[in-house]
């Protein structure tokens, strides 16, 4: 029998060795390029967690609101709007105070805006709408039936934050009860 | 007589000067003193408990959000409110409004006009039959249990919290969109200004605040609900556990999503 086995190992050697560096440098680069939190909870940057908690506030609440807006709290909590959000008409308490102090005024809607904010919840032609939740209106039926201008906006007969304030101390004043349409 | 009405009116003077130099000095005050509307001890907690939560996630609540469709009137306030939180690019929705229109032959056709951000003003003209029925549908994250996102990501961005919300790491995110592909229901996109994904993280931020998601916070109607399923005095756990309409959307994908929907219908997908 031929001895076929050779006896240098020089060969594994190199190999190994090779096999050696590249893991070291596998680990090496990994403990490099991974963020430092990364695994921390689980298979993600442990830090992100953080980063969405920190993410500023834009949106308040209503009671943000009203804390500095004493008289329209005392209209807005009174009438039928009162879960009706500052801010969905407004805009967003961030852009009007930042650090407690006032940096902008927000809009306010004017004219014809108005009207399409209010027909954007009492629209009646949308047909979609739960007949309990709210009062639906269908213009300009609804001008005609009051006997008004059809050119009329909403505000002129309706406070927008107390929709019903105008007209019960319109008709309480003139003491006519109205058929409550 | 006249003395007295004199007197009255002196008086009357008095009170007017002390109310207008009252005002003006309380008006004075309140330039110098930071109104605190965005200070968090000015607005009260709006889930019990939360600003104890200092651990890295929250401990021993289970949320749940809920959509009842029956409320719903597509005002779109809960959309203005997200594009607010967020500050969402044009064209893209991290939750939005769809309309279901039915005519009397049984189709059915879907709409959201601008994700129904701007409302919907108009009924649909379009159609050959005449309309049987008309609802509204919101669509947010699903925050399911076994979120195929997550599953799908290469790079660790999109992740499960303890505590069972599912967010995004956008600096970890290399926007190769697997994760908008693996959605079921398609609430995920590439922020065009990050070159991110983006969803819809039932406001994480607020919810870690002790506030509502911003959504939430603004339904004037209770459409949307959202509550920890441990409290059994909850909104949320009483209509779960109770005789309802209740049911989830692509159930038979077995992502187990923790957004309900109350009177959901077949037609909704």
């Amino acid at each position: 029998m031929p001895e076929y086995k050779s006896k240098s190992y020089s060969h594994i050697i190199k190999i190994v060795l090779i096999l050696i560096i590249v893991a070291v440098a596998g680990v090496y680069v990994r403990a490099k390029v991974l963020p430092g939190s990364f695994g921390e909870f689980g298979h993600y940057r442990g830090d992100a967690v953080k980063d969405e908690i920190n993410r500023p506030l834009r949106n308040g609440t209503n009671a943000s609101c009203l804390v500095c807006h004493p008289y329209i709290r005392e209209m807005h909590l009174k009438g039928v709007h009162h879960t009706v959000s500052c801010e969905f008409c407004h805009g967003p308490v961030a852009d009007h105070v930042k650090d407690g102090k006032v940096i902008a005024r927000l809009p306010k809607k004017q004219g014809r805006d108005i009207k399409i904010l209010c027909l954007r919840c009492h629209n009646q032609i949308i047909r979609a709408r739960p007949k309990e939740s709210i009062k639906m209106i269908s213009m300009p039926q609804h001008l005609k039936e009051k006997h008004v201008r059809t050119d009329h906006i909403c505000n002129q007969c309706h406070n927008v934050h107390a929709p019903l304030m105008w007209v019960k101390q319109a008709r309480a004043m003139v003491g006519v009860e109205e058929d409550s349409k | 007589m006249i003395k007295s009405i004199e007197k009255e009116i002196s008086l009357d003077r008095r009170a007017f000067i002390k109310k207008v130099l009252g005002g003006t000095i309380a008006g004075s005050l309140l330039l110098v003193i930071p109104a605190g509307a965005m200070e968090l001890e000015h607005i009260p907690e709006q889930i019990p408990g939360m600003r104890k939560e200092i651990g890295p996630f929250i401990t021993g609540k289970k949320f749940a959000f809920i959509v009842d469709i029956t409320r719903c009137i597509g005002c779109g306030s809960c959309c203005v409110a997200d594009k607010n939180e967020y500050q969402v690019p044009d064209g893209n929705y991290r939750t939005w409004v769809e309309r279901y229109v039915i005519d009397d032959k049984d189709n059915v056709y879907v709409d959201s006009p601008n994700g129904g951000l701007d409302g919907y003003q108009k009924p649909r003209k379009d159609l050959p039959y005449p309309v049987r029925d008309t609802f509204f549908v919101p669509k947010l994250c699903n925050m399911c249990e076994h979120p195929s996102c997550v599953q799908v990501c290469p790079v660790g961005a999109t992740f499960q919290t303890d505590d069972g919300f599912v967010l995004i790491d956008d600096k970890r995110c290399v926007g190769c969109g697997y994760c908008v592909q693996a959605c079921p229901y398609s609430v995920r996109f590439i922020n065009p200004k990050t070159h991110t994904a983006d969803k819809c993280t039932w406001c994480y931020h607020r919810v870690r605040k002790g506030l509502l998601p911003a959504c939430v916070n603004v339904c004037p109607v209770q459409a949307r609900k959202f509550g920890d399923l441990n409290d059994h005095e909850s909104e949320v756990y009483k209509i779960l556990h109770q005789p309802h309409v209740v049911s989830v959307l692509k159930p038979d994908m077995g992502n187990k999503p923790s957004l309900h929907y109350v009177g959901l219908r077949r037609e909704v997908v």
